[in-house]
């Protein structure tokens, strides 16, 4: 019958939940049966009405009763107390007057003891990958030719703090109240409990933090007020190039005029059935690389077999390649390459000579 | 009527990695009414319903480093809300165990302006006894997604049954208040 389809059409609608083709059918059925204009008026009527029965307490005694029935939940913090009007909670003001004679104690106490001096270095070098357990139960991945400094007591500390060069994978073990923080030359990195990837070699022009899961809080090191924060499968990206004279990025126009910040998606690299993430499958021994041109693939090739890589044919540095490689060699990584670009390669020791 | 909310996902970042006070004052403004509310037609009082959502309030704070890893923070803290509200009336019933099949409530309709529409007391009255004895799910569902502006999906999760169940609740509402009306304007 179609009064029922008309109302269960009408339910959907008022819900929000109606698609395109019932909301459609809808309409058709009212021009067919124009008395059906009753019920939508009426029930929009309705729907439209809140039930004021329930009368809601007023949000802002309630959240004043919250923090006070809470107090011990919260940090004290003056300024935040301050928005609680002064006449009426004149007992408030002497707790926040003592809260604040202890976090301004406090604050210097931990203050004190927050030089950070690593006396703990990992260095993985050339061709080398590690994987590591920081005190705190962290895992970390070391990349190649990469270094990770930290504090030996560094589960002792309010602040976990790591200091890295080159690339290196973190899954953070959850500790309240002890955030892990990786810096770089460029970049810093806050998080809680998480898995992400930072690519901060020197020689790049490029630094990169990859969130896989979790929550991740970065800024840049010198502007530091002005803070990023990524959600899963997103990548930062901060390109220094001297020659660049204006920001491509508008989202961030109070940046210095040579460096550029992008977020974006990770794109995972589908080859064959498979798909490859990038940025960290070399967890995996596996290298892995997109539409890239030889000359960007030199350092990775570099870091990744141990090896120096000359170019004799300038034509050879703008092919570009895709592709995963696992247990291969220097030569036999190559040799494949071979098969889609035309160039010659010799292989001394560690030097790989393309022309 | 569903409120356009500040963007609750970027509150929750700054609540999880600072510990953002102001960030959490304004998840808790944006949040508690409709818990309350929730809270309200299971628990039929006001000082047990403001009670309890202040409670799942805190219970966000406090296991405020994987609020992160939550997708959907509304529904969320709706199924706290369930689960806490259950276990008050668990404490304050003599039967073994409640289910949120057993609670009473009613669908009020309230507030319609008469040069609106004309519906008098009488028909809001009609309309009322109509849906009283539609199962409590059936009423649970019809204010959800009416009062808080929940999709089906949302609803489901929170009543833990499947979206399709949600719409035929809905249905089932709309239903019944279109047949008082039907009898009321000898319509067809």
């Amino acid at each position: 019958m179609y009064k029922n389809r008309i109302i269960e059409l009408l339910a959907r609608k008022l819900a929000g939940e109606a698609t395109k083709s019932e909301l459609e059918e809808l309409n058709d059925l009212i021009t067919r049966y124009p008395d059906s204009v009753y019920y939508e008026e009426f029930l929009e009527q309705l729907w439209l009405n809140s039930d004021e029965q329930t009368d809601i307490p007023d949000v802002d005694q309630a959240y004043l009763a919250h923090t006070l029935k809470f107090r011990d939940e919260f940090e004290p913090k003056p300024q935040t107390n301050k928005i609680v009007g002064f006449r009426k909670y004149k007992s408030l003001i002497g707790i926040a007057a003592i809260l604040l004679v202890i976090v301004s104690v406090s604050v210097f106490y931990f203050n004190r003891g927050h030089k950070f001096s690593p006396d703990t270095e990992i260095v993985a070098g050339k061709g080398i990958r590690k994987k590591i357990k920081l005190p705190d139960g962290t895992l970390v991945w070391l990349n190649s030719d990469s270094k990770l400094s930290y504090e030996s007591d560094i589960n002792q500390k309010e602040k976990r703090i790591v200091y890295l060069i080159g690339e290196a994978f973190f899954d953070v073990a959850h500790h309240k109240s002890h955030p892990f923080i990786v810096r770089t030359d460029k970049l810093c990195v806050k998080v809680l409990g998480t898995a992400f990837n930072i690519k901060a070699y020197p020689v790049d022009k490029k630094s990169e933090a990859t969130l896989i899961r979790g929550s991740i809080e970065l800024s840049v090191n010198d502007r530091s007020e002005q803070k990023i924060i990524l959600s899963p499968s997103e990548k930062f990206a901060l390109v220094e190039d001297k020659k660049v004279l204006h920001v491509k990025s508008d989202q961030a126009p109070d940046v210095p005029k040579d460096i550029t910040l992008t977020i974006q998606h990770i794109v995972p690299v589908r080859i064959g059935e498979n798909e490859y993430i990038e940025e960290t499958s070399w967890r995996d021994s596996q290298l892995v690389f997109q539409n890239e041109s030889l000359e960007d693939l030199k350092p990775k090739f570099e870091r990744w077999f141990n090896v120096k890589v000359n170019f004799e044919a300038e034509k050879a540095k703008s092919y570009r390649f895709t592709g995963v490689f696992k247990n291969e060699t220097i030569e036999e990584t190559l040799k494949a390459m071979q098969l889609i670009k035309p160039f010659n390669f010799k292989l001394k020791e560690h030097d790989v000579i393309i022309y | 009527m569903p409120k356009h909310l500040p963007d609750l996902n970027s509150l929750i970042s700054h609540i999880a990695l600072y510990n953002n006070e102001n960030a959490y004052e304004k998840l808790f403004k944006s949040l508690f009414p409709s818990l309350y509310r929730f809270c309200f037609y299971l628990l039929k009082s006001r000082e047990l319903a403001e009670e309890v959502a202040s409670d799942v309030m805190i219970t966000l704070w406090r296991d405020r480093e994987k609020l992160a890893e939550v997708r959907n923070i509304k529904v969320y803290a709706f199924v706290i809300a369930r689960n806490l509200s259950l276990n008050v009336l668990n404490k304050h019933s003599k039967q073994e165990w409640v289910s949120l099949d057993d609670i009473e409530f009613e669908i009020v309709l309230d507030n319609l302006n008469p040069e609106q529409i004309l519906i008098n007391d009488e028909l809001k009255k009609k309309l009322e006894v109509a849906t009283e004895k539609l199962p409590s799910q059936c009423k649970l569902v019809f204010k959800l997604i009416k009062e808080d502006g929940l999709s089906y999906k949302e609803t489901a999760s929170i009543l833990n049954i499947s979206p399709k169940t949600v719409d035929a609740h809905l249905v089932t509402a709309i239903k019944k208040m279109s047949n008082v009306l039907k009898a009321e304007f000898n319509l067809m």
